[in-house]
């Protein structure tokens, strides 16, 4: 009884050796690296990492194939989310040259495991089996727990370093116990099979299988950051260097949310009645508190980790009206979500100096006085966030909205409505921060690095794009949702 | 009483240990009784891997982690000064009503889902190593051919997990220039 | 091709080319650094939009009642979104109001705004746009695009160049519209799905079930409600008018409250008729508590600018009571009023920002009597005075007439009251007059107005006698869609 795998298999799964091999080598050249010289092939892997394992992630558009005995699976799904993963990654490795440098932070680790953490998310989202997609996650969390304390001398990142490893250890335990639970009413570890499980006849709602999925979506709950697993979030947001806390809010995010929609809508889809309410609690607890909460913040930072747990908010409304056909929202939303919100922290990030964040809401006091551009560019983020047409927010906001209607929730509608309205409040604060107070203290010229710059302007152009011209990427995110037809 | 009775007690019992040594670890104030309990908790999961008929994982949960793990956990205890450890100080300001509420809603809830897991029969697919395949091929040569077989994707992904995990170790031990 | 658009016969997009105008003049000011070049490039812009919108006049046709010079592209083919202009009777007018305004919110603030004149202009320019395309959609989502693109420029007209308690002022103004909008965006996703389709005028005189038309009635109700503003929506007006500059006070006023009453006769009524009529006897008491409400606070302002803020309400609870009619005169009352709350309340915040530039002080007592020292300011100050009271022979005269013999039609004591509030403003208007005119002996050295000013207040006076003395050219251009609208409803109700 010997177990053959095929061979060809490996060329479906390219992207990730070569994120593999590249985040491998990135730490072999800080190895043997002479003292003094350039970091600039290390600087330049995950760039180059990223972009050719984009090229060969595209070559697996419409793969549609199961691989490692059903372990592993390339379709249009996975590949959309290992796309924005990528993309993610880029603009994150953009923002971070200067500021690592600024920080001190270790730099051929911090690259190698960007790279491992994103090689976790393209894992996570792209397999039909319970097994993988955990191991995916645990990659994914392990090398962002390390990032996040890799500020060594700055004890907030110890702590969020710390805390996140705790409690992310903790719903991990949650996670692994849902799916054991599962497993142990089931017998099956492949979603698709539990999929057919459910929609047979001899299927029955035990205590045990409920208590299976609650847990696990207690797991995905505090991944995605959604309340009432976010206590985490604000502080760990706040403490983690701003360029990893960008990655977290947008990667972490959307990779969690893509295995989430994944397994809720090819395993449980059918036992829809089951869990939707727990989403609906789930969803305007999440939006409500996340933007209560983030009303009260004087440091945009932990406003903006505060708005990134609104944000789960809508796109949990989305999974939670529970439409097959409609699950392209959350593609969308997550896209244009992740522009904007690694844009707000590009501004964040170049505010900054060595030792004095200046993230402080006074520390925009009077910003577009001395730098107009900057200001602005912040300015189109937050107002995109706000969901102001015609801002890409604004159409993500829509869509979250028509499939809320659409599905007969007008009540979740109704509170996602009356929150933007709350949320557009606390937006505008530092709009009139930067536009109207008086700078109080001299915080010294801006940061700006060709690195970071260039992922500002591409988030700006694509913030704009989305909004205005939504057709060609909405089309993308059906094609890609379409597995769940 | 038969077999399945008396399995079904060593079970309770195991499962029980399980519970009352890990709870014992969380909460002891010397770090060497804490390693001490964990060492139990180890064992008595060691047992119930035996009752699932896993004789290689229950072997290696005691080399490995009853065995290796925790001589070096014990090592580092000791050469790390015990003095902190030993200060009595009160972890979790909780008034004790909120204790006794919290710990009866935990103990609640384990105890509604071991009478889950024992009453409702499931009706699970039974999966392609049944106990009597287990017992002619061999427990190892099984997992051996899972591992590497059915799932050497994630087997070799978890390889990466622990590269990560070793890099994560020497980058946030390192010290500070 | 389309039942309801004829496209447009022209060789260019002559409705595109008026919406984005301004926002191509925007592009040229990007680029400049001189403030007089920023200005008078402004100004070119606003005056070529105006010939544009002009040539749209004569070229409307006032004997159709289908949308006019149409213009169709898909924009999102997945939710059937279209780009798609067109415009009718109603919105034809409400262009030109906002074409004529805008250079003359150029020319006022040529010498009031000294701070950061390019954004100013920037913003003053992409608020036109914004607006003359709210006029001009036919698709809700666009329509929803433009409507929300107003707000960022209007909050930065308030924010940035406000009075003293601008942070207030500028975030209550956007909290509540946006709040608004939102229920609109609701409102309009509903409609959607029923239809398949976000064209506007698809949506229009459907047999939509009565509990479908209650609640998006409500939703559109208010947002509409909140932008009029009606009682008791009313409350970020005041506080707004007060702290914006001149220029914002003259669109806010002019063109912003227009939206609201826009926004009841372009959907609520024709999208959701049997909810309209069912809704009709509580609009008509909330216009009469504004009117009277409005009126009475009035007579006991002090503030020049807040007295004119306030009659807002007042003016604006007659184009609803005029709207709720549901007659021909109602409607063509309402729209009149809706014209001419535009220019004489316009031009009346023009005349406050003017005095305030010399005495720098908007309290009615320290500019009492002014009538010897500037004639020609209390010439056209007297003028849109009485204009605003509706004294006969200039343009609100027309329109209160209209909407008090739609409102007598149908209902007696609604006539009644909006008589009386028509007195009460009278009283308010008489009072602040004689005081500006003839409050105390001064000697004060303040000079009258200038050149510059006479040229952007001329226009506006004009407009007033012409339309209190021949009001024909105008009802000829509204007739033919008001009628229409009158009809279509009145087989609704059978």
């Amino acid at each position: 009884m010997v177990v053959q795998i095929p061979e060809m298999d490996f060329g479906w799964i390219v992207p990730e050796i070569a994120m593999t091999v590249f985040a491998a080598v990135a730490l072999l050249l800080t190895l043997f690296r002479k003292k003094n010289s350039t970091w600039l092939f290390v600087e330049a892997m995950p760039l180059v990492g990223a972009i050719v394992a984009l090229y060969f992630t595209f070559q697996t558009w419409n793969g549609n194939i199961d691989i490692f005995n059903n372990l592993y699976t390339i379709d249009n799904f996975g590949v959309f989310f290992k796309g924005l993963s990528l993309v993610i990654l880029i603009l994150v490795t953009l923002l971070s040259y200067r500021y690592i440098d600024r920080e001190d932070m270790a730099r051929g680790e911090y690259y190698s495991l960007l790279m491992f953490g994103t090689l976790g998310m393209m894992i996570m989202v792209s397999s039909n089996n319970f097994i993988t997609i955990f191991i995916g996650l645990e990659v994914m969390s392990i090398s962002i727990y390390i990032l996040a304390g890799l500020m060594g001398g700055n004890a907030k990142s110890v702590e969020a370093s710390l805390k996140y490893f705790l409690l992310g250890a903790f719903a991990t335990a949650f996670l692994l116990y849902g799916i054991a639970l599962i497993y142990g009413t089931t017998g099956m570890l492949d979603i698709r099979e539990i999929a057919g499980y459910v929609n047979s006849g001899n299927f029955m709602v035990t205590p045990t299988f409920m208590a299976g999925l609650a847990l696990l979506i207690v797991g995905f709950g505090f991944k995605t950051a959604s309340v009432p697993f976010h206590m985490w979030t604000p502080d760990v947001y706040e403490g983690a260097p701003t360029s990893i806390t960008a990655y977290m809010a947008t990667g972490v995010k959307a990779a969690a949310f893509a295995a989430f929609l994944r397994v809720l809508f090819t395993a449980f889809h059918p036992f829809l009645s089951g869990w939707t309410y727990m989403l609906w609690i789930l969803a305007v607890a999440t939006m409500t508190l996340g933007n209560i909460t983030a009303l009260k913040q004087d440091d945009v930072k932990r406003m903006l980790a505060y708005s990134s747990i609104a944000h789960a908010g809508y796109i949990l409304i989305a999974l939670t009206v529970g439409d097959r056909t409609l699950s392209s929202t959350v593609l969308y939303y997550l896209l244009v979500y992740s522009f904007m919100t690694i844009g707000a922290f590009a501004v964040v990030i170049i505010l900054g100096r060595q030792g004095s964040p200046n993230t402080g809401i006074e520390s925009y006091a009077g910003l577009a006085g001395r730098h107009p551009v900057i200001a602005a560019v912040m300015a189109v983020f937050l107002f995109s966030m706000a969901g102001i047409p015609p801002l890409a927010g604004f159409m993500g906001k829509f869509y979250v909205l028509t499939d809320a209607i659409r599905g007969g929730y007008y009540w979740l509608a109704i509170i996602g409505v009356l929150n933007s309205v709350v949320a557009a409040y606390y937006y505008l604060r530092v709009v009139m921060y930067m536009y109207f107070k008086e700078p109080e203290a001299e915080i010294g010229a801006p940061d700006v690095s060709i690195g970071s710059t260039l992922a500002i302007a591409i988030s700006v152009v694509v913030v704009f794009y989305l909004g205005i011209f939504p057709r060609l990427f909405l089309m993308i995110a059906h094609t890609s949702s379409a597995i769940f037809m | 009483m038969g077999a399945i009775g008396f399995k079904f007690v060593v079970f309770i019992v195991a499962a029980l240990l399980v519970i009352v040594s890990s709870l014992l670890m969380t909460t002891r104030k010397n770090p060497i009784h804490s390693a001490l309990w964990m060492i139990v908790t180890f064992f008595a999961m060691a047992v119930i891997y035996l009752l699932l008929n896993a004789q290689f994982i229950a072997v290696a949960q005691i080399m490995v982690y009853a065995g290796a793990i925790m001589m070096l956990i014990l090592f580092v205890i000791m050469m790390v000064s015990l003095d902190n450890g030993a200060q009595e100080q009160k972890r979790f300001p909780m008034a004790m009503g909120t204790r006794l509420s919290w710990a009866l809603v935990v103990v609640v809830l384990l105890v509604e889902l071991m009478f889950a897991a024992l009453f409702y029969q499931a009706t699970a697919k039974v999966g392609s190593y049944p106990a009597e395949a287990v017992a002619s091929l061999g427990n190892a040569k099984t997992m051996g051919m899972l591992l590497y077989g059915k799932y050497i994707f994630p087997f070799e992904i978890a390889s990466i997990l622990l590269l990560v995990g070793i890099i994560g170790a020497v980058v946030l031990s390192r010290k500070n220039k | 091709m389309l039942p309801y658009l004829t496209m447009n016969p022209f060789g260019f997009p002559v409705l595109s080319t008026t919406i984005f105008m301004p926002l191509f003049g925007v592009l040229f000011i990007l680029f400049m650094s001189n403030e007089k070049a920023i200005k008078v490039a402004a100004m070119i812009t606003a005056l070529l939009t105006l010939a544009v919108s002009a040539f749209l006049f004569v070229n409307f046709d006032p004997t159709t009642t289908i949308f006019q010079f149409g213009e169709r592209i898909s924009w999102v083919s997945s939710f059937n979104i279209n780009y798609m202009l067109g415009i009718d009777g109603i919105s034809i007018m409400l262009i030109l109001l906002t074409t004529i305004i805008s250079p003359i919110a150029v020319l006022s603030s040529w010498k009031a705004i000294q701070t950061r004149v390019k954004e100013f202009m920037i913003s003053i320019l992409i608020m036109e746009t914004a607006m003359i395309g709210v006029f001009c959609s036919l698709d809700f989502i666009l329509f929803y695009f433009f409507w929300e693109a107003m707000l960022i420029p209007m909050y930065l007209l308030i924010a940035i160049w406000g009075g003293p308690n601008k942070d207030y002022a500028s975030l209550k103004f956007f909290i509540y519209t946006l709040f608004g909008s939102v229920f609109l965006l609701v409102a309009i996703i509903a409609i959607y799905l029923v239809n398949g389709t976000f064209s506007i005028p698809e949506a229009m005189f459907k047999d939509y079930t009565f509990q479908f038309q209650f609640w998006v009635f409500l939703a559109f109700g208010i947002a509409f409600a909140i932008k009029v503003p009606m009682f008791p929506f009313h409350t970020w007006l005041p506080a707004a008018h007060t702290e914006a500059p001149t220029v914002g006070s003259v669109f806010l006023a002019s063109i912003l409250l227009k939206m609201g009453t826009y926004g009841f006769m372009r959907f609520c009524l024709p999208i959701v008729p049997q909810a309209s009529f069912y809704f009709a006897p509580l609009m008509i008491v909330l216009s009469i508590i504004g009117i009277i409400y409005g009126g009475f606070v009035c007579l006991s302002q002090t503030d020049m600018k807040k007295l004119v803020a306030y009659s807002s309400v007042a003016h604006m609870g007659f184009v609803i009571l005029g709207i709720f009619t549901f007659s021909i005169y109602g409607f063509v009352g309402a729209l009149f009023q809706m014209l001419n709350h535009g220019i004489t309340t316009g031009g009346l915040f023009l005349l406050v920002g003017m005095v305030y530039e010399r005495t720098h002080s908007r309290q009615i007592y320290d500019n009492a009597g002014l009538g010897k020292i500037m004639p020609i300011y209390m010439f056209f100050f007297g003028l849109f005075a009485v204009s605003s009271f509706a004294f006969p022979g200039t343009n609100s005269f027309v329109g209160e007439l209209y909407v008090l013999i739609g409102a007598f039609a149908v209902n007696k004591t609604a006539g009644f009251f909006a008589v009386v509030g028509a007195v009460v403003a009278a009283a308010y208007m008489l009072k602040l007059l004689k005081q500006v005119a003839w409050g105390r002996e001064d000697k004060r050295d303040i000079k009258d107005m200038n050149l510059r000013e006479i040229i952007y207040m001329v226009p506006l006076a004009i407009f007033v006698l012409w339309v209190g003395l021949f009001p024909r050219p105008f009802v000829n251009v509204m007739e033919y869609t008001l009628v229409n609208l009158a009809t279509q409803l009145d087989k609704v109700s059978h």
